[in-house]
């Protein structure tokens, strides 16, 4: 586990600096990969779906709250992420892994640096909560079949409180608030 | 920096490019979108939130991101400036009334600091419309040659049609690529 991987780094006096370095690197890459494949990181990402899932619907036009929502999102794993690493990497510095990371992102495996990415991709965010919903509203419940009358009120679109603006010169579906 | 960020901006020098499509309501900007894709532009409705499209354009990928234009929404484009590349600012050349309004905007956006690095393309789109406003007279209505801050042009189009748009969209990848990949 990634507990004792970053034991004793410093004081390996055999190795030398630029190698050292390189152990660093890739301790807090390692340790990364944990963070993000342990269960407490699938509750976090999962009580936040849970939490926001019915704002969204399955249109092509994406509602002004995603990008809310989006944002929260983007920064709670990210401070997770960092929070970690610091309990795991005694005197861990974002910034010198940063400065590190700008010359050796490419050190990084592909799998997890494209994890990483999915992370600040909205279009994937959104995928997310739509699968996220549409496992929870039917298709993935076991006793499905057996329900033939299904709630279609979770379907409705709500209009999150948007104001249209009286000037516009042009009618639209809008206009029925 | 976050992690996070800090990857996302590795990952965009590579060949990606953010477009920002603003401009007042109904000047045209989701249909310009959705031609430029290849996507039917018949039933278009007001946008109340926003649109993104990824096109392989070139050699490149485009993010372009079109947010609603109507005066209640304009508060919320700021959330839509970081990291953005390009700057398309859409105006209804036949709307003669609210020249004044569109000119207003486009100079407060100008002046946003996280825009301050991003190209601007203004389409004087639905120039199939008799008693359209020229590209030249539009250029002067929003007194562009004032911009000394940002590389712009301007073109005239019709997102009807489908004339100039390519020609629109070929000139801001340049401008951005010039600018942004030249360490290649
Ligand atoms: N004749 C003509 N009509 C156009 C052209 N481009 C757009 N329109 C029409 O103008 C109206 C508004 O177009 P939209 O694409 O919805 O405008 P928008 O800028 O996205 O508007 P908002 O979403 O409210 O910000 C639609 O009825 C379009 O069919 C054009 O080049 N010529
Ligand atoms: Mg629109």
């Amino acid at each position: 586990m990634a507990g004792f991987k970053d034991l004793n780094l410093d004081e390996d006096l055999a190795v030398g600096r630029s190698s050292r370095a390189d152990t660093r690197f890739d301790t807090t890459v390692g340790h990364i990969e944990d963070i993000i494949m342990e269960e407490r990181f699938q509750t976090l990402q999962h009580d936040f779906k849970e939490k926001y899932y019915h704002h969204f619907t399955d249109d092509e036009e994406n509602k002004l709250i995603y990008t809310d929502i989006f944002k929260e999102y983007v920064g709670l794993v990210e401070n997770y992420i960092q929070g970690e690493l610091k309990n795991r990497i005694s005197g861990f510095s974002m910034e010198d892994f940063s400065k590190t990371l700008e010359n050796r992102h490419d050190q990084i495996g592909g799998d997890i640096l494209d994890m990483l990415l999915s992370f600040t991709d909205f279009v994937a965010f959104k995928q997310m909560f739509l699968e996220y919903k549409s496992a929870k509203e039917g298709t993935g419940m076991d006793f499905s079949d057996l329900i033939t009358i299904r709630s279609t009120t979770s379907l409705r679109d709500e209009h999150q409180g948007m104001q249209i603006d009286p000037d516009s010169p042009r009618e639209g579906p809008s206009s029925n608030r | 920096m976050g992690l996070l960020t800090i990857l996302k901006k590795m990952k965009q020098k590579e060949k990606e490019m953010r477009i920002l499509m603003l401009g007042l309501d109904n000047a045209g900007k989701t249909t310009i979108l959705k031609k430029f894709n290849g996507e039917d532009i018949n039933a278009i409705e007001p946008t109340l939130g926003f649109n993104i499209k990824t096109l392989e354009h070139r050699e490149f990928k485009l993010n372009i991101w079109d947010v609603g234009g109507q005066k209640s929404l304009r508060s919320y484009w700021r959330n839509y400036f970081e990291s953005t590349d390009g700057l398309i600012w859409v105006v209804d050349s036949a709307d003669r009334r609210r020249i004044g309004d569109c000119k207003k905007e486009l100079k407060g956006l100008l002046l946003e600091e996280r825009l301050s690095g991003a190209t601007l393309l203004v389409f004087a789109n639905k120039q199939d419309l008799p008693g359209a406003l020229s590209a030249e007279e539009i250029r002067d209505a929003l007194d562009l040659e004032s911009i000394k801050t940002h590389h712009w042009t301007i073109q005239w189009c019709s997102a009807v049609t489908g004339e100039k748009l390519l020609d629109g969209i070929d000139w801001i990848i340049s401008d951005i690529a010039s600018r942004i990949f030249t360490m290649d």
